[in-house]
């Protein structure tokens, strides 16, 4: 069981390493406030969470069920993030690396919250959590964010919504998605070929023709 | 293109990708049914973007990472307060392991008694006789002796070394120190056998040899014939040739 794990983890270094940056300046500028972190720094840890926290918390909205819980994984990513920050090798980009730790932490808020029974409602049966904010506009984003999610992810699986999101919603390509998510790009496209057609099968479903399709 | 096909790349293609100048677009552009689905499905997949694209997150990002360093923190003393927890609980079973009888005798550390089993034939003793003398004896926790049913005669100790020691002195001592009795007993119990074959139970236990003792004579099938005795011939005299004639 473990040797399948380790061969994955290889793969991703090996990704990792061959990954080409674009913006030099803005990777060194990541490496030095993690470095900086790593010794202690407050304020460049600071820097570094206001860097990276709406980048977190977009990714977070996908693992989520709503734009809440997507702020829980987000701080729970941070803290993962100061006790770790160590870890860090500035061989790759450091947006890889948070993004990594994003999946993990939100799969594990997910098994905790499983585990815990808190998630026996579905997610439009659960009532949406008092979030105090002085901008009503806020809200109403908030909620059109919530409405998004479900109706788009609501009934995929956890890699089908991190593809479609990374390639039809945020502009990557299928070999950026790959690098980022550690995965061949073959397996990137199924994924996203299987997400795609799940997304778009209710609504294909009006057109005349759909039942040949789906034959 | 029919509907068909600008359906199947609807269903898996990319949307973005769709450039004004394509055989879909160009289909969906007078096709009356998949003109209206295409521009939903870019509508919803637009709308979707946008709204999670530009939601901000409520947080602050100061009062983020301050949380992150503080419950950082407290994990970490966790983590610590955890191991010390453990390395004492392991100090703790170590010593109660080691120092207290229990625990020796629960894991069988050397030095405690440790349980041999060890079988010894007797000649002269009954396994019964055996087994009283050195029932004393055997005093630890678990140790046994066995006596056979089948008539064997041993007896099998379970024990510890001190005790099999022991029991070995004992039984040598009552074996070899009295041979005539020992002897006498032995005899006594066979013809105590060979009387009870021969089919007259108890009544040789009486002692002594009477006529109403005496066993029906067995015929043997293989009689032993005795060889008849041959005259020593006398060199004073010799037997005359003649007469042998």
């Amino acid at each position: 069981m473990r040797r399948p794990r380790f061969r994955r983890a290889r793969k991703r270094d090996t990704a990792q390493t061959e990954l080409v940056y674009h913006d030099r300046a803005s990777y060194a500028l990541d490496a030095q406030l993690a470095s900086l972190a790593a010794a202690g720094d407050d304020n460049a840890f600071t820097s570094l969470v206001t860097r990276f926290h709406p980048a977190v918390f977009r990714w977070s909205l996908i693992f989520a069920d709503d734009p809440d819980e997507a702020e829980d994984i987000a701080q729970e990513v941070f803290v993962r993030v100061h006790r770790q920050i160590g870890d860090y090798r500035s061989d790759g980009p450091l947006e890889g690396w948070l993004y990594r730790i994003t999946r993990r932490a939100a799969a594990q808020l997910r098994r905790t919250r499983r585990r815990r029974g808190r998630l026996a409602l579905t997610p439009a049966a659960r009532p949406l959590r008092d979030v105090y904010t002085t901008d009503p506009g806020g809200r109403v984003d908030r909620q059109r964010a919530a409405t998004v999610i479900r109706e788009l992810f609501a009934g995929l699986p956890r890699r089908q919504r991190e593809v479609f999101d990374l390639v039809d919603l945020q502009g990557l390509s299928p070999a950026e998605a790959a690098e980022r998510m550690g995965m061949k790009p073959v397996t990137v496209r199924a994924h996203l070929f299987k997400a795609r057609k799940a997304i778009r099968d209710a609504l294909l479903a009006t057109h005349p023709a759909y039942g040949e399709l789906s034959r | 293109m029919k509907c068909q096909e600008c359906l199947e790349e609807l269903a898996t293609g990319s949307l973005r990708d769709l450039q004004v100048d394509s055989p879909v677009m160009q289909h969906c552009a007078i096709c009356p049914d998949c003109g209206p689905l295409a521009t939903a499905l870019r509508d919803r997949e637009y709308t979707a973007a946008t709204v999670l694209n530009s939601l901000p997150p409520m947080s602050n990002p100061i009062t983020i990472a301050e949380t992150a360093g503080v419950i950082s923190r407290r994990r970490r003393l966790g983590k610590i307060a955890v191991f010390a927890t453990g390395a004492a609980l392991v100090a703790t079973v170590w010593t109660s392991i080691f120092l207290t009888a229990t625990g020796q005798r629960m894991f069988n550390i050397d030095g405690l008694p440790n349980l041999h089993t060890e079988t010894i034939a007797l000649t002269c003793l009954s396994p019964d006789q055996a087994g009283d003398l050195i029932g004393p004896y055997l005093r630890e926790n678990g140790s046994l002796y066995y006596v056979s049913k089948s008539g064997v005669r041993a007896i099998t100790i379970r024990g510890s070394r001190k005790e099999l020691a022991t029991a070995r002195q004992m039984i040598g001592e009552f074996e070899g120190n009295d041979p005539v009795a020992c002897d006498w007993n032995r005899k006594f119990n066979d013809m105590q056998g060979a009387l009870k074959r021969a089919g007259f139970g108890d009544a040789a236990t009486g002692g002594g040899r009477s006529a109403d003792m005496v066993p029906n004579p067995v015929v043997d099938p293989n009689p032993v014939v005795e060889p008849t005795p041959v005259p020593v011939p006398n060199p004073a005299n010799p037997p005359n040739p003649s007469r042998k004639r």
